[in-house]
């Protein structure tokens, strides 16, 4: 089938009703999660994950896709209506959300807020629809020696996890990394560390490690805090409000689309992320606006760049996770592991192999944000009460769903078991201040890390200058360079910003 | 937590705490990094001469685990990362420790007495530890949400959850 055939095969898997309606479910539960103050983009899709393992797989990473770019729309919401960012990346939003809200101007803020994280969704959207296919035939030329680079490549997104402790950060990726070394060896098959216990042959299984990682510590974290009924406020905002004016179009173009280019750009490069792309954007809307001293006072501009930003990022981010393998942040990370769930291998070949399906993802992408804003318009006051829902009824539910999406995995208790020691872990590492990414991107990447380096070394009989001389593998090694040393300087320059803000 | 904590006295003692955890987990990790190595090196070494084997990474990751945890061993030992001035001291809630023991409690108990049974005792308990003090809401809550769960899953998504005696 030519491409075209593919890209009409896509669309028609992505307007599947089946697939229209788990979209908008998805970013339903995506906004609601984003909005939860405590709740992570990740921890949701976590949750959710194994209620995908029965769908078909066009279904279930709709429903994915949906939550990706709902939570980013719902961490911003919870930011301006409660100056509490429900998602790092919602962070900059606050500063001029906030105080439009303070102001009265709620529904003209959310209004906004949609506006821009749409058009930022978009765009992305046209990048990874324009990009995508091109990146992937690229990625096909690439040899054991280029794959490994690639992945080390991707594993520099722990720099900006590590920034606070370069040892613990790493410590946490080299604990991932003897996770994953537990079971088979990729190459030849050698138990490692099973002590002759063949549940531990086909090693641990990713997914059990991550509901323990990331959902216990919050079900735990989540005990000592208020109930969130007695904190949200839901106020009136007629429908009316939330459409902006003509003036405010007019004001968001230019922040719009510096927000767009700048989040779609930053979302590619493993480490940079939402939280830095909005507060680029932020901080270059404040320098090209002629109200600049409006910022932090309620200005439009500072709402429109970080939200087409935040949102942009997520389109960026898809594009190294479907053509290359490697997450662009934590979310497509835990992505990659639902594609892998489904037998779908992120990669160059994904689109070879599964061409249908990686045009229904981008496709998928493009209903998500357009369900996002319809949901988010029609139904935010619903949406509001519904992130207001006991905590108390709420984390128990979560608490038995982590059980059942272990379990369900192979029907084993002995999964359960592995997910509450994880969940013992992560306590131990936030008791610890270290860093839990790190081990996620570990655990993600690191067979491929193993098995690519091997193959390369095999091959070159032990002469480690084949990563140097392969143009792609110089290539990858010098932008990991590249991507260590801007991570350092640009979470230090944001930190800054953030501490003067 | 933030401003409560702003004077510089409160960091030089979360500075401390943070210290003495790094000192703990650097020993810890170090005496567990040291058990890796040992199984690490009783690892069959089936590989053609001047190529990698199924040890070559388990070696490089006992490398990197030692010299990093004896690096967090030697930092705590000096008076802790005195620029991680984010860094809060994490204090697990006092209802954190019943709700582990809860739970691991739950996790054992559930091929015994099935899902639906050891689901309802354990949201019960753990709603209770969340606050909620309306028994009637508790009541119904814990027996709805699990039923439907149980339902759900194994007749909507064929998961085989335990049923227990009773099921």
């Amino acid at each position: 089938m030519g491409v075209t055939g593919d890209v009409l095969q896509g669309f028609l898997q992505a307007i599947q009703p089946s697939s229209l309606m788990a979209t908008a479910v998805g970013c339903l539960l995506g906004i609601v999660v984003g909005m939860i103050p405590g709740m992570t983009i990740s921890s949701g899709i976590i949750i959710l994950l194994p209620l995908t393992f029965v769908l078909d797989p066009n279904i279930s990473i709709a429903l994915l896709l949906g939550l990706y770019v709902g939570g980013m729309l719902g961490g911003s919401f919870s930011a301006i209506l409660l100056n509490i960012p429900g998602t790092p990346s919602a962070a900059a939003t606050a500063l001029d959300g906030h105080p439009l809200v303070a102001r009265g101007e709620t529904g003209r803020a959310l209004g906004v807020a949609m506006l821009a994280s749409f058009a930022g969704g978009l765009f992305s959207c046209l990048c990874l629809f324009l990009i995508s296919p091109s990146l992937a035939d690229l990625a096909l030329n690439f040899q054991a020696p280029d794959l490994f680079s690639l992945m080390f490549l991707g594993l520099t997104i722990i720099c900006s996890f590590a920034a606070q402790s370069w040892i613990k950060g790493l410590l946490s990726a080299v604990i991932g990394l003897a996770i994953v070394s537990i079971g088979q060896d990729p190459v030849m098959g050698t138990a490692r560390f099973t002590f002759d216990d063949t549940n531990l042959l086909s090693g641990i299984h990713f997914l059990t490690a991550l509901i323990g990682l990331f959902a216990i510590p919050q079900l735990i974290g989540n005990l000592g805090k208020k109930t969130i009924d007695s904190t949200v406020r839901t106020p009136s905002i007629p429908f009316k409000s939330l459409l902006p004016t003509l003036p405010d179009l007019r004001r968001m173009r230019l922040p719009v689309t510096i927000g767009s280019i700048a989040g779609s750009f930053l979302g590619m490069l493993p480490g940079a992320g939402g939280p830095i792309a909005a507060f680029i954007s932020y901080d270059y809307a404040r320098k090209t606006a002629q109200n600049s001293n409006e910022f932090g006072k309620g200005a439009i501009e500072g709402i429109a760049a970080p939200e087409s930003a935040n949102n942009a990022v997520t389109g960026g981010a898809l594009i190294p996770m479907m053509t290359l393998g490697i997450p662009g942040d934590p979310v497509t990370a835990v992505l990659i592991g639902a594609l892998l769930i489904h037998g779908l291998a992120p990669g160059p070949l994904l689109f070879i192999e599964h061409a249908d399906f990686a045009y229904g993802v981008i496709f998928s992408f493009f209903w998500a944000n357009i369900f996002n804003l319809i949901i988010a318009l029609a139904g935010l006051r619903l949406l509001v009460k519904l992130a207001a829902a006991p905590r108390t009824i709420l984390m128990p539910a979560i608490a038995i769903l982590c059980v059942i999406g272990s379990y369900a995995l192979r029907n084993s208790f002995f999964d359960v078991y592995v997910m509450f020691c994880f969940g013992l872990l992560g306590l131990a590492m936030k008791w610890l201040d270290m860093p839990v990414v790190p081990l996620l991107l570990a655990l993600v990447l690191g067979q491929q890390l193993e098995e690519n380096l091997r193959i390369a070394l095999t091959g070159s009989q032990g002469d480690i200058s084949v990563f140097f001389t392969s143009p792609f593998s110089a290539l990858f090694l010098s932008l990991s360079i590249v991507s260590v040393i801007w991570s350092i300087q640009s979470t230090s320059g944001m930190k800054n910003k953030e501490a003067k803000t | 937590m933030r401003a409560f904590l702003s004077s510089d006295e409160s960091w030089t003692s979360i500075i401390h705490m943070m210290a003495r955890r790094n000192v703990l987990a650097g020993v810890v990790l170090l005496a567990i990094g040291l058990g890796y190595g040992v199984l690490t090196a009783g690892l069959p070494d089936r590989s053609l001469p001047g190529t990698p084997g199924p040890a070559f990474l388990p070696w490089l990751i006992t490398a990197g685990w030692l010299a990093l945890s004896t690096a967090l061993l030697i930092q705590g030992l000096l008076g802790g990362d005195k620029k991680s001035k984010d860094a809060i001291g994490y204090c697990m809630p006092a209802q954190g420790w019943p709700a582990l023991v809860g739970f691991a409690a739950y996790l054992l108990l559930l091929p015994t007495l099935g899902f639906i049974v050891a689901s309802i005792l354990f949201f019960a308990g753990l709603t209770w530890l969340y606050g909620e003090r309306n028994k009637l809401l508790t009541s119904l809550t814990a027996t709805i949400i699990p039923i439907v769960l149980f339902y759900l899953f194994t007749a909507g998504f064929q998961v085989l959850l335990p049923r227990g005696p009773w099921g």
